[in-house]
């Protein structure tokens, strides 16, 4: 078997001392970055990522541990949800409306450990769907040329457009952003500056780096400063932390369920957590009517289904990332940007020619989330001790950690400033209501977008025809118009 | 008048610059039928295209942020500015001691509390940072004889 020999050449990357230690540490920070209101995973991803790459960790290694706090983060989010009815991040938004009911009614041990469970039981599921699915699309991708990825990538940002957030336009407008941001720079194919503005920091192109920390970690610091007024916040008792065979019986089929849509989703490009949690919520909701039915109520049902989804839609989310290149949401769009900056590409040949990275990060998933549970079960009083950090210690070191970050990249103070104006920039298009994940996702593409464009008009001389010419552009446009339309059909036929 | 609106207008006129400067970019050779002018041309016609439906169809305001609120945000981003500019020239300990105490000091708590926190803090992560994890962690003129 392929794939077995795959996973022992994972297992023996991921299980080397140094791995093991960073996976490990990876879960904590995630865990706790996760739990603490305001900073979810794609902000812990953003302040950790240049600190792994000026320590000068291996690409395995720093993919291991930031994967580790993307997914320790998915975990965390939930402990502010039921003990706080504060989510920790999106994702966990709706583990609120059945977690905290059940602390009120001092479940809250019982709702932390259930919830501990059910996450596991999604990773570990999305991770062998991975496993299985992982070869199959990157043999699949492997025949795909310029003209493939153009519309994969039209694909996703469709689906971007049309799942996330109110406003589909505002969701271009952050995706165009993103694309024009990668086009400053020397252009790779003529050797002329364009949008350099004569700046010479600019040269080079902006900073990865310095976009995701100044647009995640700066604007958050506001938004912080904005939101801090609400600092009264009422911890519920934990109350006996316990996870009981009938609980785990009782939501067996809900798991099930909630794991396979969550990973669907988030496989899809830029659809993540979010909707991963809100589509199993709903789904079990409409099961459950008419058998016992208390979801908002504190039902365990309504807490396992979205817990299970928002961390098997992480795992799936990495899916398409590995393969294609083309990240499944907010967060490993950053991952996706770090892989870059290490000189890989990530795409079908990743897991013929650099085993050890794919298949070491799919191994450190699987030992991750096992000590997640483990640091779930048993440790679960030190992560909610540690949910009355204050803020004004907090901050401060959010604060340091991002300037240091950025400053010891290039070690000049222009990226500081640089990453202060984007913080700004974002600050403005959060409050009107753009979400940043988007302008990521087009920053991260831009470069891959623009130059297989070139690729394919070469290729045909300049004919746009070439853009679909193949079975699989042809299946790539209509599922393109497909997830332009499906979401109205729905609506309609609701009503 | 709508936010909407007046940030559609800037992108508006953005992307009319952008479509502008790319179609005047000097390309002395190009061996490809499309070039480096023509993405950021589409770009910026997608981007116009939007900026135009978002003034037609702009959303209600919703954030109408209390005089307090704002003055603490641009407290905030002030103090920012000032950490970039001490940095480099005052190092390391000096710049996270004194914004890491005001910032805390934002945040609620008591002045000499936070000073000694931000103190404390400053002086256990150059330590981390420069020493353990060796990190490019500016010491400032200060201080750049003693470490």
């Amino acid at each position: 078997m392929d794939v077995l020999h795959f996973l022992s050449i994972g297992f023996s990357v991921a299980l080397t001392p140094i791995n093991l230690g960073l996976v490990l540490a990876g879960c904590f920070f995630g865990t706790l970055i996760g739990s603490l209101p305001g900073i979810g995973p794609i902000n812990g991803v953003a302040i950790l990522l240049p600190l792994a790459y000026s320590i000068g960790l291996p690409p395995e290694s720093a993919l291991i541990m930031l994967a580790g706090v993307y997914y320790g983060a998915e975990y965390g989010g939930r402990i502010s949800s039921i003990l706080l009815n504060v989510p920790g991040d999106a994702g966990a938004i709706m583990t609120t409306l059945d977690g905290y009911p059940m602390a009120k009614r001092g479940e809250g041990g019982r709702a932390l450990a259930l919830s501990a469970v059910s996450s596991f039981f999604g990773s570990m599921g999305a991770l062998l769907l991975m496993v299985i699915f992982a070869p199959l699309l990157s043999r699949l991708a492997i025949e795909f040329g310029p003209s493939e990825y153009v519309w994969l990538m039209i694909f996703a940002f469709t689906c971007l457009a049309t799942m996330v957030g109110k406003r589909p336009i505002k969701t271009i407008v952050g995706v165009v952003i993103g694309l024009l941001l990668a086009t400053i720079g020397i252009d790779s194919g003529t050797g002329i500056l364009r949008f350099t503005m004569g700046i010479p920091n600019l040269f080079d192109g902006v900073d990865f780096l310095v976009v995701v920390i100044g647009m995640f970690a700066i604007s958050e610091v506001l938004i912080l400063l904005e939101s801090w007024a609400r600092n009264d916040l009422k911890m519920t008792p934990v109350g006996k932390s316990f996870v009981s065979l009938s609980d785990m019986l009782a939501v067996k089929w809900v798991v099930l369920r909630s794991t396979l849509s969550g990973f669907l989703i988030g496989v899809l490009p830029g659809t993540g957590a979010s909707i991963a949690s809100a589509v199993a919520y709903g789904t079990e909701k409409r099961f459950a009517e008419g058998n016992n039915e208390h979801f908002g109520e504190g039902d365990i049902r309504g807490l396992a289904a979205p817990e299970a989804a928002n961390n098997a839609s992480a795992a799936g989310s990495m899916l398409p990332m590995l393969t294609l290149g083309i990240p499944g949401s907010g967060t490993t769009a950053i991952l996706l940007g770090a892989l870059l900056m290490f000189n890989i590409t990530p795409g079908p040949l990743l897991f013929e020619q650099q085993p050890q990275i794919a298949w070491g990060l799919i191994a450190s998933m699987f030992i991750g989330n096992i000590a997640l549970l483990i640091m779930n079960l048993p440790l679960i009083g030190l992560f909610v001790r540690l949910l009355s950090i204050k803020q004004s210690y907090l901050v401060p070191i959010i604060v340091m950690l991002t300037f240091v970050g950025i400053y010891s990249i290039h070690g000049d103070s222009f990226d500081l400033f640089f990453m202060i104006g984007l913080g700004i920039f974002a600050f403005i298009l959060r409050k009107l209501g753009f979400s940043l994940a988007p302008v990521i996702l087009g920053l991260v593409l831009g470069e891959v977008l623009e130059e297989n464009l070139r690729r394919a008009l070469s290729i045909s001389g300049g004919n746009w025809s070439i853009l679909l010419n193949g079975t699989m552009t042809y299946i790539l446009a209509i599922a393109t118009v497909a997830a332009l339309v499906a979401p109205k059909l729905i609506k309609k036929f609701k009503k | 008048m709508l936010y909407d609106r007046i940030f559609a207008g800037a992108l508006l006129v953005l992307s009319g610059l952008i479509a502008w400067t790319a179609y005047h970019f000097n390309v002395p050779f190009q061996y490809e039928p499309l070039g480096p002018k023509a993405f950021p041309i589409i770009l910026s016609i997608v981007l116009a295209i939007c900026s135009v439906r978002l003034i037609v169809k702009p959303d209600a305001n919703a954030w109408l942020p209390r005089k307090d609120v704002l003055i603490k945000i641009i407290s905030g981003l002030v103090l920012m500015v000032v950490y970039a500019f001490l940095f480099e020239e005052a190092g390391f300990i000096v710049a996270t001691t004194i914004v890491g105490a005001i910032f805390s000091w934002l945040f609620g708590e008591k002045p000499l509390k936070a000073f000694f926190y931000a103190l404390a803090l400053s002086l256990v992560s150059y330590f981390l940072l420069a020493d353990v994890m060796e990190l490019n962690v500016p010491t400032g003129l200060l201080f750049g004889d003693i470490f």
